[in-house]
């Protein structure tokens, strides 16, 4: 067995040397992972906990210093009020930008736990990673994130090490595993990206959320949210480029794309989008099955 | 298990699965890369499924939308909502074309596993759609407003292109109408007793036709011959109780041939039983 990673706890380290192995498998997922010789060596797991905070030093929330601030790079729309001077209290723009320093705050957290729990794999030995389950929950309201990352590690039998030491990793285990390598693809390791939009509502958007007119006849409700649809779909697809930007030429496989708002203010808002799944690689050439014939169960 | 001799191999010769990982596993050794790198949140059993009809998944595509409705729409009135019918019909409609030029962009020709996501607030209502953009393997870039787009399962889609039928598009419609008021005497009337409540049943009839005549109207808009796997909602709203709304969406299909192909299933007894699966309840018998 290689020596421990230097940082892992001096009692995993104890546990991993006990000679018993430990699986976060179902029993068909166990035994569909021996009978394509893989052999689970530990349930490996890796933490970290993650603070950030909305005021901080890169943190551009300053409505109403500058309209066209706050740009961090990457994705920003503004938009500007057809009416003109009204009042300090008016909203003359609008602004949608990507938070990129919440974007890598959880990159760093979700990156530390994926590693800390590579760093256990290596230390049993393992060729890689099956079955990986990640979590990040909030503790407390503190603004604070747990990320988790786990799986069962394995060995392949007689196989040499992983490239570079690293092993490979998927979200997959038993039969869906097996049909995956029997399609031709192999694992190389999961993959997981968040983008995070600010939308800060101009008058448009305030009055159309609002379902009100605007008192000079500009603004019509019964309309499209422009500003608002805009954020959304740019969310979605920062964090589609965010996780393009780790396949390197290979493929992003059972995608997972999870979504959610938070209401920061009247018209104000979050929009978060988490996107994970397999980045796979072809290993040998595609070649169909024949077209299923269907079947009519009698149970 | 049966993964053993059913893919790239003849009939009836199993697949050597470990020397088949260990294969894979090798692979890793080189840094040899594809140049069609794809997203999908497609299974690999549905993307399987589309590779034995001659598809492939080509990127995760989504389209949003969101449309104001006017404040005092939901006050008791009579009749129909119309401002929220047509708020439903056009944010689906930009979710639809943006979802359209997403796939058209990244060289689909249509979109399956749609999933529809859908949220009527008081003063707008917002719709998502997400899904996997296909195209025939190989096949050169169409035009946005060529593409389909369905929420049938990749499954389903394999299925219905072997029946020699072709998805066109998503149908949609809604509608939203006020529950008539009942006069002072007829309520307190009704308060104590079991009841129809005929205003209620008539206000959900209403919009169930406006609803799902809209719904074939689209249809034949795209020269569909019918709707498949429609999907309805119906009641009332939260912020609007005395209103009632009804929606109904599916996957527009005809023809793609002249004629359907009959599939002629067969007939299988799964012997898989569920005590084999370790389930304590089922070995107790219960």
């Amino acid at each position: 067995m290689p020596d421990p990673a230097p940082d892992l706890p001096e009692a995993a380290s104890r546990r991993f040397a006990s000679g018993a192995f430990t699986s976060g498998l179902t029993v068909p997922d166990f035994a569909a992972c021996l009978q394509m010789g893989l052999e689970p060596v530990g349930y490996v797991q890796g933490f970290c906990v993650m603070q950030w905070g909305w005021y901080g030093i890169n943190s551009p929330y300053r409505r109403g210093l500058t309209p066209y601030g706050g740009g961090q790079g990457g994705y920003m729309e503004s938009w500007q009020c057809p009416h003109g001077f009204v009042s300090a209290e008016h909203r003359s723009w609008g602004q949608n930008y990507q938070q990129s320093w919440v974007e890598n705050a959880w990159g760093q957290g979700f990156g530390s736990a994926y590693s800390r729990m590579l760093e256990e794999a290596v230390a049993l030995g393992a060729h890689g990673v099956v079955g990986v389950v990640d979590t990040s929950n909030r503790l407390g309201d503190l603004g604070v994130l747990e990320f988790h990352v786990r799986g069962t590690a394995v060995k392949v039998d007689d196989a040499p090490g992983p490239p570079g030491g690293q092993p490979w990793t998927t979200y997959l285990a038993g039969q869906r595993l097996a049909k995956l390598i029997e399609a031709g693809y192999m694992p190389v390791s999961v993959a997981a990206a968040v983008s995070s939009v600010r939308v800060w509502a101009y008058c448009m958007t305030e009055y159309l959320l609002e379902g009100t007119n605007s008192s000079w006849g500009v603004a019509q409700a019964g309309a499209e949210i422009t500003q608002v649809a805009s954020a959304q779909m740019a969310a979605r697809q920062i964090a589609r480029e965010h996780v393009r930007s780790q396949m390197a030429g290979d493929s992003l496989h059972g995608a997972e794309m999870v979504v959610s708002d938070r209401e920061l203010g009247q018209g104000d808002q979050e929009i978060q989008c988490v996107l994970r799944g397999n980045r796979v690689r072809r290993f040998k050439d595609f070649d169909p099955m024949p077209v299923p014939h269907p079947t009519v169960r009698l149970s | 298990m049966s993964i053993g001799n059913r893919l790239g191999s003849p009939a009836g010769e199993p697949i050597d699965i470990k020397a088949e990982m260990r294969r894979a596993v090798d692979s890793l050794q080189s840094q040899t890369h594809t140049k069609d790198s794809m997203t999908s949140d497609l299974s690999i059993d549905e993307e399987l499924n589309l590779h034995s009809i001659g598809w492939e998944p080509v990127e995760l595509v989504c389209g949003v939308s969101l449309f104001s409705v006017p404040m005092g729409v939901w006050n008791w009135g009579q009749g129909e909502i119309t401002w929220a019918s047509a708020a439903y019909a056009h944010a689906f409609e930009g979710a639809i074309a943006r979802i359209h030029r997403e796939c058209a962009k990244a060289g689909g020709h249509g979109v399956v596993g749609v999933q529809v996501e859908r949220s009527i607030h008081r003063h707008h209502i917002d719709v998502t759609l997400l899904g996997t953009a296909v195209r025939p393997v190989g096949a050169k870039r169409v035009q946005a407003d060529q593409v389909f787009v369905s929420d049938l399962s990749a499954r389903d889609f394999t299925l219905l292109q072997v029946s020699g039928w072709q998805p066109l598009g998503l149908a949609v419609g809604a509608s939203f109408v006020y529950a008539p008021r009942r006069s002072i005497g007829m309520a307190m009337q009704q308060k104590s007793q079991n009841v129809e409540l005929t205003n209620f049943t008539e206000a959900m009839y209403a919009a169930r036709e406006s609803a799902m005549e809209r719904m074939q109207a689209s249809a034949l808009s795209m020269a569909g011959t019918g709707v498949v796997e429609v999907k309805v909602t119906e009641g009332p709203m939260d912020f609007a109780r005395h209103a009632v709304g009804f929606a109904a969406w599916g996957t527009v299909v005809r023809l793609a041939g002249d004629t359907h192909r009959t599939l002629q299933p067969s007939m299988v007894v799964p012997l898989d039983d569920p005590s084999a699966a370790f389930e304590a309840t089922a070995l107790r018998g219960k």
